[in-house]
C-alpha cells in the first residue's frame, strides 16, 4: 500500500530545506518499524516522495508524504507509529492509505495556500491597496523557471487574496494561488507584485503554508482527500 | 524577548539549522525540576561538535542524572556572532535557549588548540568574565576536558577547573561537589578547592609558576592546600561497563560524522612517537562483541542511522573485529544499515562477506605511511612496511577500488631530503601497483591523494622535547615535495604551515600564553582552525604585544631537565619512559606493540589491566 503521511514542518524548522526533510523523515521510517520499501541498487533508500517540497524558510501544516509500504498497515497505526519518532517540529496529523497505483500527488497538485505575514509600516499600504490589486485584470511579474527568467500574467493564478487580520504593526494576509507544473505562483513572487503595487516593503515576511489542494469539479480539493 | 530575537536573526544567517536545536532525540528537562544545569561547550560549528563522540557520551552521562540537566551550545559561526553582539542577543543553549551564563556549570571540550580563540568568543558572548578570577557565584563553574586538557596551561586564566583524562565518572563527581557547594552555600573559592580535592581534577588558580632569565619554568606548585601536587588522569577501569548512549542525537541537517559510531576500544598499543592520543588514552580497554551488538541495536532503533561505523585510534586491533563485523552484517543487512570497517588487518573471510553482502560504494582507502621511507618510519615507530602498503594498496586496486589516499607527515624529527622523496617514490610505487593490474580488472579512473601535514610536537610523546621545523624550513620543504609530486594521477595537498607553527606553540605553551591567547582574541582571531578565518600577522603581532617570541615555544629543542609545563600531569607514561623512546627514535631502532610484551610505559601503576597482564607475564 501507498501512505499519504499529513505532517507539519513548524516554525522553528522552517530553515529546513528539502534534503534535511528528506533525511529526517527517512529515518523516522526506518525508526518506525513500519514496512517500508527499498530502491534496489548499491545504496537503497526509502521509496517516498513529498506532494511538493517546501522551500526553505517556509513552514507548514498539511504537508503529505507519499510512502510506499510492502503490505498493508491500519492508518491509525501508521499515525501512532509515526508520531512515536518524529521530532515535535515534524508532527504527523493524518495518515490517508491508497492504492499502490495511485498516480503521484504532484502531478494532482492544483493549488497552494498560505498565510502570509506581514510586519513593519509596509504591511498597512500593502494591506489598504489589497482590493485596488485585485481589481487589475493582468499584473504581470517575473517568474524564475530553471531555464530562465519569464515575465508572465500571474492575476489568473491568484484565486483568493485577503486581509484576515490587522494591527497597528502586522497584516495576515491569506492566498490560494496556483501550484501546477505549468503555472505555478511562488509566494515571494506574489510578495514582489504586491509591495511593488503599494509602493511599500514590509520589513519581515513570514510565510505559512495551510494547504495543498487538487481540483474537482472545478472546485478546490485538499489533496489528501481527493 | 530574547527568544523572539533570536528567532529573527536566525533568518539573517548562514545555516541557521546549527542554532535551532529540537532534533530527535535532544533532551529537554524541566528546568526548575533539576539542581544542577550543565551546558556543554563544543568551540567549533554545529557540525564539527555535533559528530564529536565524546560529547554524545558525556551529554548522556549528565542527562542521566535525577538532579542534571545537560544542554549544548557551538560556537556561532562569525556571521551569527557578529550579529548577536550588534542585537544584544547572549549566547544561548540549543535545547531551551536559556542564557548560558544562567547554567551552574559549563563544561568546554579541548580538541585542538587551534579552537581556544572560540573559547574566549563563547565566554564573552556568554557575558561570563573572561578569567577566572573575576568570575562570581552570578557566573558558571567554568570547566575543560579532552586531549589538549593535557597541557592546560595557556588556558589556566580562563578555566576554573581541568578534568583531565576519561570524562565519564570525574563529569559526576565534579556535579556533585558543584551541587553541594550551592546547596550548602559555600563561597565560589572553596567550592574550586573542593573540586581539586577530585582525582584528576586540576584547578589552575590553587598553583603558581615561576620561571628563569631564559623563559624556561623554574618552579611550578600548589600554593593551597587542597590542590595536590600531581594530578593523575582519570582512567575509566572497565569500559564494556562504562555508559555509551543509546538515544543519540539525530540532527535534521548534515553534519561531518552523520552516522552510529561504536566506540570498540580506547586506546592504542602501537606507540607511535609522534601520536599524543596514543599515549594519553592507554591502556588499550576493549568493549565486548555482545555488548557493541546491544548498542548498535539501540542506536539503530533510536535513530535510524543508514551506516554504522567502529569508532576507536586503530579499530584494525579489535581483538574481536571478523566475529564483530560478521555479526553486524548479518543483524543489519536488512534493515538496509551499512558498516564502515577499517580496511587493513581484516581477514579474507570478512573481506569476501563485505564484497557480497555489503556491495560497499568503492569510494576509497586510506592509508597513513606518516613517513616516506623506512629509515624514517623505525624513528617515528610506525610499524608499517613499504611491503604493508604496497600489498594492502594491490589489493585494493585488484578488488575494484581506484581511490587510494595516503597520509604523510613532514618536518618529522631527523627528517632529510631522501625521506621526502621517499614520499614521492611511494606514491609512484602505488600508482605502479594499479597499472600492473590488467586493464579489464581494474576500475577505470586512478586517483591517488597524498596529504603531507606539518609535524606538531606534543605533550606527553616522546618528542615533546624536540623542536618544530621553522616556518622556512617547512616552507622549503613543501616547496622541494611540490616539484617531487608531480606524478600523473596523484594530487598532493599541504598543510598551511602557519597555522601548524602557533598549533605548536599553543601544544607545549606555558602560563604566559594566556596573555597572547587573549591578545590574539582581541586583534579579531577566532575560528583560527578555518583557512579562511586564521589570521597569522594578527598572532605574530599578538606575541609581540606580550613581549613573547613564537619560536621559544615551537622551534627549541628542551633538555631532559628542563621543567615542563606539563610535568605535574600523571598522564600514566612516565616521563623517564618517554625520554627513552625518545632515545632509541634518534637511533633508530623500534619499539614493538605492548600485546607483545610490556614495554613499561609506567601505565602498569595505575590500569587493573595492565597489572593482570604483568601478573600473567610474571607467572610465565
Amino acid at each position: 500500500m501507498r501512505m499519504f503521511l499529513q505532517f507539519q514542518k513548524a516554525q522553528s524548522v522552517r530553515h529546513l530545506g528539502l534534503l534535511d526533510l528528506q533525511r529526517t523523515m527517512q529515518r523516522a521510517l526506518r525508526r518506525s518499524g513500519l514496512p517500508i520499501a527499498y530502491s534496489k541498487g548499491f545504496s537503497p533508500h526509502v521509496v517516498m516522495s513529498f506532494a511538493s517540497a517546501l522551500s526553505v524558510g517556509i513552514s507548514g501544516d498539511h504537508e503529505i508524504l507519499d510512502v510506499l509500504l510492502t503490505r498493508d498497515v491500519p492508518a491509525d497505526e501508521c499515525l501512532e507509529r509515526m508520531n512515536r519518532v518524529l521530532p515535535p517540529a515534524l508532527r504527523a496529523s493524518r495518515v490517508v492509505p491508497a492504492d499502490d497505483r495511485h498516480p503521484a500527488l504532484m502531478g494532482m497538485l492544483k493549488q497552494a495556500s498560505y498565510d502570509i505575514r506581514l510586519e513593519g509600516g509596509g504591511a498597512q499600504r500593502i494591506a489598504d491597496s489589497l482590493e485596488a490589486f485585485l481589481q487589475q485584470t493582468s499584473v504581470m511579474a517575473i517568474r524564475r523557471t530553471k531555464s530562465g527568467e519569464k515575465l508572465v500574467d500571474i492575476r489568473p493564478m491568484i484565486h483568493e487574496l485577503r486581509v484576515a487580520q490587522r494591527t497597528q504593526n502586522e497584516a495576515l494576509l491569506k492566498a490560494r494561488v496556483s501550484f501546477e507544473e505549468a503555472a505555478t505562483l511562488k509566494p515571494d513572487v506574489l510578495i514582489g507584485a504586491l509591495e511593488r503595487f503599494a509602493g511599500a516593503q514590509a520589513d519581515a515576511v513570514r510565510v505559512h503554508r495551510t494547504g495543498l489542494y487538487g481540483v474537482r469539479d472545478g472546485q478546490a480539493v485538499p489533496l489528501i482527500d481527493l | 524577548m530574547v527568544r523572539e530575537k533570536i528567532d529573527a536573526l536566525l533568518d539573517r544567517v548562514q545555516k541557521p539549522a546549527r542554532y535551532t536545536g529540537g532534533e530527535m532525540n535532544c533532551i529537554v528537562k524541566p528546568w526548575e525540576s533539576v539542581d544542577i544545569h550543565y551546558l556543554f561547550a563544543f568551540p567549533d560549528v554545529y557540525e564539527v561538535g555535533m559528530s564529536h563522540l565524546g560529547s554524545k557520551i558525556l551529554y548522556d552521562v549528565i542527562n542521566r542524572r535525577q538532579d542534571a540537566l545537560c544542554e549544548r551550545v557551538y560556537s556561532p559561526w562569525v556571521d551569527m556572532a557578529d550579529l548577536m553582539r550588534q542585537t544584544g542577543v547572549p549566547l544561548f543553549s540549543l535545547e531551551t535557549r536559556t542564557p548560558a551564563r544562567r547554567f551552574d556549570m559549563l563544561g568546554v571540550t579541548l580538541q585542538y588548540e587551534m579552537s581556544y580563540t572560540n573559547i574566549l568568543e563563547l565566554l564573552d558572548l556568554a557575558g561570563i568574565p573572561l578569567r577566572s578570577a573575576g568570575r562570581t557565584w552570578e557566573d558558571p563553574i567554568v570547566l575543560a576536558g579532552g586531549p589538549c586538557a593535557f597541557n592546560p596551561e595557556p588556558l589556566h586564566a580562563f578555566i576554573d577547573a581541568f578534568v583531565i583524562g576519561d570524562g565519564e565518572e570525574s563529569t559526576g563527581q565534579t556535579i556533585d561537589v558543584v551541587r553541594e557547594c550551592k546547596r550548602s552555600g559555600v563561597s565560589r573559592q572553596e567550592c574550586l578547592r573542593r573540586l581539586a580535592a577530585i582525582p584528576g581534577v586540576y584547578v589552575p588558580s590553587l598553583y603558581e609558576a615561576s620561571y628563569h632569565a631564559d623563559g624556561t619554568l623554574a618552579s611550578f606548585a600548589p600554593i593551597d592546600a587542597a590542590a595536590p601536587a600531581v594530578v593523575r588522569k582519570c582512567l575509566v577501569q572497565n569500559l564494556d561497563a562504562a555508559a555509551y548512549p543509546e538515544d543519540v542525537i539525530v540532527p535534521y541537517t548534515e553534519i561531518v560524522h552523520d552516522r552510529i559510531m561504536l566506540e570498540v576500544l580506547r586506546g592504542c598499543t602501537r606507540g607511535c612517537r609522534f601520536c599524543q592520543a596514543g599515549m594519553l588514552y592507554r591502556p588499550v580497554r576493549e568493549r565486548s562483541v555482545e555488548t557493541l551488538l546491544r548498542l548498535a541495536q539501540r542506536q539503530f532503533e533510536a535513530t535510524g542511522y543508514e551506516n554504522i561505523s567502529l569508532s576507536s585510534l586503530s579499530t584494525g586491533d579489535y581483538s574481536c573485529l571478523p566475529r564483530l563485523a560478521h555479526e553486524l552484517m548479518q543483524r543489519f543487512e536488512e534493515r538496509r544499515v551499512s558498516i564502515s570497517l577499517p580496511s587493513l588487518r581484516l581477514d579474507s573471510e570478512v573481506k569476501e562477506t563485505l564484497k557480497e553482502t555489503q556491495r560497499v560504494k568503492k569510494t576509497s582507502l586510506t592509508f597513513a605511511p606518516e613517513a616516506g621511507t623506512q629509515r624514517l618510519r623505525d624513528v617515528i615507530n610506525k610499524g608499517i612496511t613499504e611491503e604493508d602498503l604496497i600489498s594492502s594498496v594491490h589489493d585494493a586496486f585488484e578488488g575494484g577500488w581506484s581511490s587510494v589516499k595516503l597520509y604523510f607527515m613532514m618536518g618529522l624529527p631527523t627528517e632529510t631530503e631522501d625521506d621526502l622523496s621517499g614520499i614521492a617514490d611511494l606514491a609512484q610505487k602505488v600508482v605502479q601497483q594499479y597499472f600492473q593490474i590488467p586493464r579489464g580488472v581494474r576500475a577505470r579512473g586512478l586517483r591517488v591523494t597524498c596529504s603531507a601535514a606539518c609535524f606538531v610536537p606534543k605533550a606527553f610523546t616522546p618528542f615533546q622535547w624536540d623542536a618544530q621545523d621553522t616556518l622556512e624550513r617547512l616552507e622549503e620543504k613543501q616547496r622541494f615535495l611540490r616539484e617531487k609530486m608531480r606524478i600523473k594521477g596523484v594530487e598532493f595537498n599541504w598543510h598551511e604551515p602557519h597555522v601548524s607553527f602557533m598549533e605548536a606553540c599553543f601544544a607545549r605553551g606555558d602560563r604566559r600564553l594566556a596573555d597572547v591567547l587573549e591578545a590574539a582574541w582581541r586583534r579579531g582571531c577566532r575560528f583560527d582552525g578555518w583557512s579562511d578565518q586564521f589570521k597569522y600577522d594578527e598572532w605574530i603581532a599578538a606575541f609581540g604585544d606580550c613581549g613573547l617570541d613564537p619560536h621559544f615555544y615551537a622551534c627549541r629543542e628542551r633538555s631532559r631537565d628542563e621543567l615542563l609545563p606539563w610535568a605535574f600531569i600523571d598522564a600514566g607514561v612516565t616521563q623517564r619512559y618517554l625520554w627513552r623512546e625518545r632515545e632509541r627514535a634518534l637511533q633508530g631502532v623500534t619499539t614493538p606493540d605492548c600485546r607483545q610484551g610490556c614495554q613499561g610505559c609506567g601505565m602498569q601503576r595505575m590500569a587493573e589491566s595492565c597489572k593482570k597482564h604483568m601478573g600473567e607475564a610474571g607467572a610465565r
